[in-house]
């Protein structure tokens, strides 16, 4: 199931590296992921009409 | 034509453009002296050697781009802020004691040359870092400076009126000279110093510069199109967000081989395979803005600029993008690291990404200083853009066959020996790539002399139209 | 509820999303960059002495062979030290072992190590050696790649001559042009003789460095043709 790490020191960075696409989808989705929540805040806010015009 | 009334801070960028447009010719002489150096090893040996030329081509191009950066920043700040630059003494000065840093540092680089290996060299003469050899007391300098240059910006966004583009050039202009600090220092660890010198380099090419151009490219479509401005800052946004989303871990694309750890080859691979996204974004919004604004039968108010911000975008696509992308993912890459690939690379992606802006920001600076309502295209200055660009692009095609012909020679078939290495800058497939760059290059100096000729006299030679001169008489 | 709103057009929005990708992709950059910092402090004595492996060596490998080999367990080639063992995990490693004299000795202590791939790396950079060589691939194309070039086959057969391919490098540095191989010289940068010893030590110390299998198939493909010369 899990890959070994092969890296000369492994960190925590390492086994997270479980193939070609693990470490990055983590990353992005760590990345990614709030802006749902930013989305849905500003919409509620725009709704309400309370951000003054830009 | 009577001249227009200018901020002094844009008396200032004028001066910055010109110092500029100096070096751009500096850089291209050098450079058409490493090309023959290329062909015929010979030339200029043990009086200009290829590393001094080579140093040369790249430390102008670098600091001749800082300059008109900093150029149009200056022309740009009163006028979106809607006052007079906060401090513009201290920032003359400042332009004076930096260019007879960058003067010091170019006669160091000419006439000393090498130094012996004691940190007295890394202080006075060179660096020997690529990109960045500027000796250790001229960094100082420099940062000097550029602290003048942040106050500028600062003080007077704080006074004057506080736009989209301001507020993301202020964060960005932070960030771009506080990563020159991370070039500044010495390590015996050839890994750490290869680790800290891209951060310098990667971040500032495919982070804050990328981020600059976006920002200085949203205020050349309003003042060439008269875009819409919350449109323009929308995008905006959108790109500072894709470019540092993928170009701040992108960065891992250049830590696969120097004693990095492994995981880089996931994090580099991954991320900077995204940092085309934004590029797209960039030339689909010029793109879109012109048609728009042609729809409703407006005409371009600065033709040259814009022509020049349109080569900024498809170049930047795909230099940047395109040619960056090819060589990224690590698989390729361990063949291609080291070999004239980045050198096709880095060619069209400067050119494309920065050059091409910067003259355009120059061309907004010559129609403001000119007073002309109106900047059309002239002769020369469509030789100065075709030239140029035409030239960059067959040039970067050249260095690629060049470079296919060394991964696959050099690489794949001779394990990357020394003897490799000359088995490939021996064959013929390679010797041809580097002579139709000579040929190229050649090209791109003369569209530079057209650059210049068309900087100083378009003003004074716009064609006239038929309707124009009816109009004029009547 | 209120009107209808476009999200997706709001500069808020946007504004927001930028400065929160931003600040997370800075903070994971930090933080990834204390790890590989800690991976890539150069090695000492004590680890040489316990067989540890470092991605950066001790300079006292200067007192060891160097070989380039491909470990099955890595799955790439990487720096043997002194000789290989086998990996408890299958795969080889280095030993640490057998000694090779530099300049006549194999006994440099760290101090001296040190000192002398400090004045090496100096050296590199005084004499600009990467505006025409790469080193760990980056720098200059107009000349080879210097990563692996203490393992370079050239320097084998010309050590005979010189009694060791050390003193070869070193001749080589202080008069390039005076040992040309080929049409586009290497110029004569002014490298002493303390300098070139050291700039010497600098290449072997660096041969050691663990490059994830940069470059690839070093020195392993001997006689290959060109397609068309
Ligand atoms: C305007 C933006 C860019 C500029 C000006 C630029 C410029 C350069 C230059 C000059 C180098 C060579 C560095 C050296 O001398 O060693 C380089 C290397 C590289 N660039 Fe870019 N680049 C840009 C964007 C990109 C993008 C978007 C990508 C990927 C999609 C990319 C991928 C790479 C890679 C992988 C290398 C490393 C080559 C190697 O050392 O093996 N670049 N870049
Ligand atoms: C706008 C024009 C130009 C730009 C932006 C530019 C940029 C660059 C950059 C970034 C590099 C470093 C490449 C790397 O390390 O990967 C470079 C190297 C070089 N450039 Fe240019 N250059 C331009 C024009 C020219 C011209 C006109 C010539 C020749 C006539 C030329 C000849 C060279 C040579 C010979 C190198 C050295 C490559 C090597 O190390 O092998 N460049 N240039
Ligand atoms: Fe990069």
């Amino acid at each position: 199931m899990f890959e070994p790490c092969r890296d000369v020191v492994c960190s925590f960075w390492s086994y997270l590296n479980q193939g070609p696409m693990t470490l990055t989808i983590f990353l992005h989705t760590l990345i990614v992921l709030p802006m749902i929540w930013i989305y849905f805040d500003e919409k509620k806010r725009l709704e309400r009409g309370d951000i003054p015009n830009e | 034509m009577q001249g227009n009334k200018l901020y002094q801070s844009q008396e200032l960028a004028i001066k910055y453009f010109t110092v500029a447009i100096i070096l751009f010719g500096a850089q291209l002489l050098f450079g058409l002296v490493a090309a023959i150096q290329y062909l015929y090893p010979d030339f200029l040996f043990n009086t200009l050697d290829f590393s001094i030329a080579r140093m040369l081509h790249i430390n102008a191009l670098v600091v001749w781009l800082l300059y008109a950066m900093i150029g149009a920043v200056y022309w740009l700040l009163p006028d979106e802020a809607g006052i007079e630059v906060v401090g513009i003494k201290l920032a003359n000065i400042a332009f004076y004691i930096l260019t007879a840093a960058v003067a010091v540092v170019v006669l160091v680089y000419l006439f000393v040359q090498v130094g012996p290996g004691k940190e007295s060299t890394i202080w006075f003469i060179t660096e020997g870092r690529e990109y960045i050899e500027a000796p250790r007391w001229a960094d100082i300098g420099i940062v000097a400076v550029v602290l003048v240059f942040l106050y500028n910006v600062y003080a007077t966004v704080m006074r004057g009126r506080q736009t989209g583009i301001l507020t993301v050039l202020m964060a960005d202009l932070i960030a771009l000279a506080g990563l020159y600090l991370a070039g500044m220092f010495y390590t015996d660890n050839i890994a750490v110093d290869q680790y800290w010198w891209w951060w310098v380099v990667h971040l500032w090419v495919e982070a804050t510069w990328e981020v600059y151009v976006a920002a200085v490219g949203g205020y050349i479509l309003i003042k060439t199109l008269n875009a819409n401005r919350k449109v323009v800052e929308m995008w905006l946004w959108i790109e500072v967000a894709m470019m540092f989303g993928s170009g701040i871990l992108g960065l891992g694309h250049h830590y696969f081989w120097i004693g990095t750890p492994e995981y880089w080859w996931e994090i580099g691979a991954l991320f900077s395979a995204l940092e085309p996204v934004p590029l797209i974004g960039l030339f689909v919004h010029v793109l879109y803005d012109w048609g728009k604004e042609r729809g409703k039968g407006n005409e371009i108010k600065n033709v040259p600029a814009f022509a020049w911000l349109t080569v900024e975008t498809f170049g930047n696509f795909l230099g940047a993008g395109v040619w960056g992308f090819m060589h990224t993912l690590p698989q390729i890459n361990l063949y291609t690291h080291g070999t004239q690939w980045p050198a096709a690379h880095g060619h069209l992606a400067f050119y494309g990404a920065y050059v091409a802006i910067m003259i355009s920001a120059m061309y907004i600076a010559v129609q403001g200083k000119a007073g002309l309502e109106r900047l059309k295209m002239t002769k020369a200055g469509w030789w100065a853009i075709s030239l140029i660009s035409v030239g960059v692009l067959l040039m970067t095609v050249s260095l690629t066959v060049a470079a296919y012909t060394q991964t696959m020679v050099e690489r794949g078939m001779h394990g990357a020996t020394w003897e490799g290495y000359f088995a490939a800058q021996s064959n013929m497939w390679f010797l041809q790539g580097i002579g139709w760059r000579l040929v190229t290059g050649l090209a791109v100096i003369v569209g530079y002399g057209f650059l210049v000729y068309d900087l100083i006299t378009c003003p004074k030679h716009q064609p006239v139209e038929e309707g124009e001169t009816a109009a004029a008489a009547a | 509820m209120a009107q209808k709103v476009s999200v997706w057009t709001s500069n808020r929005f946007w504004r927001r999303s930028a400065t929160w990708i931003t600040g997370v992709a800075s903070v994971l950059l930090i933080l990834l960059t204390f790890d590989s910092m800690a991976q890539m402090k150069m090695g000492t004595a004590e680890d040489i002495a316990k067989k540890i492996d470092k991605r950066i060596p001790s300079p006292l490998v200067i007192n060891y062979t160097i070989e380039y080999k491909l470990d099955p367990y890595r799955g790439h080639e990487i720096p043997i030290i002194g000789g290989e063992m086998q990996r408890k995990e299958g795969g080889i490693k280095s030993a640490y072992e057998k000694k090779e004299k530099f300049f006549g000795r194999d006994d440099y202590t760290e101090e001296e190590a040190r000192a002398l791939i400090h004045k090496g790396k100096l050296t590199i950079q005084a004499k600009n050696c990467m505006d025409c060589h790469t080193l760990l691939g980056n720098g200059a194309y107009y000349a080879p790649d210097l990563t692996k070039a203490w393992l370079d086959p050239t320097w084998e057969t010309l050590a005979p001559a010189f009694n060791g391919k050390e003193y070869a490098m070193a001749a080589f540095l202080q008069d390039p042009p005076k040992m040309a191989m080929h049409e586009r010289k290497m110029p004569n940068l002014g490298i002493t003789e303390e300098e070139a010893k050291a700039v010497v030590a600098y290449l072997k110390f660096m041969s050691a460095i663990d490059t994830n299998g940069f470059p690839r198939n070093f020195g392993k493909i001997k006689g290959a043709v060109d397609a068309r010369k």
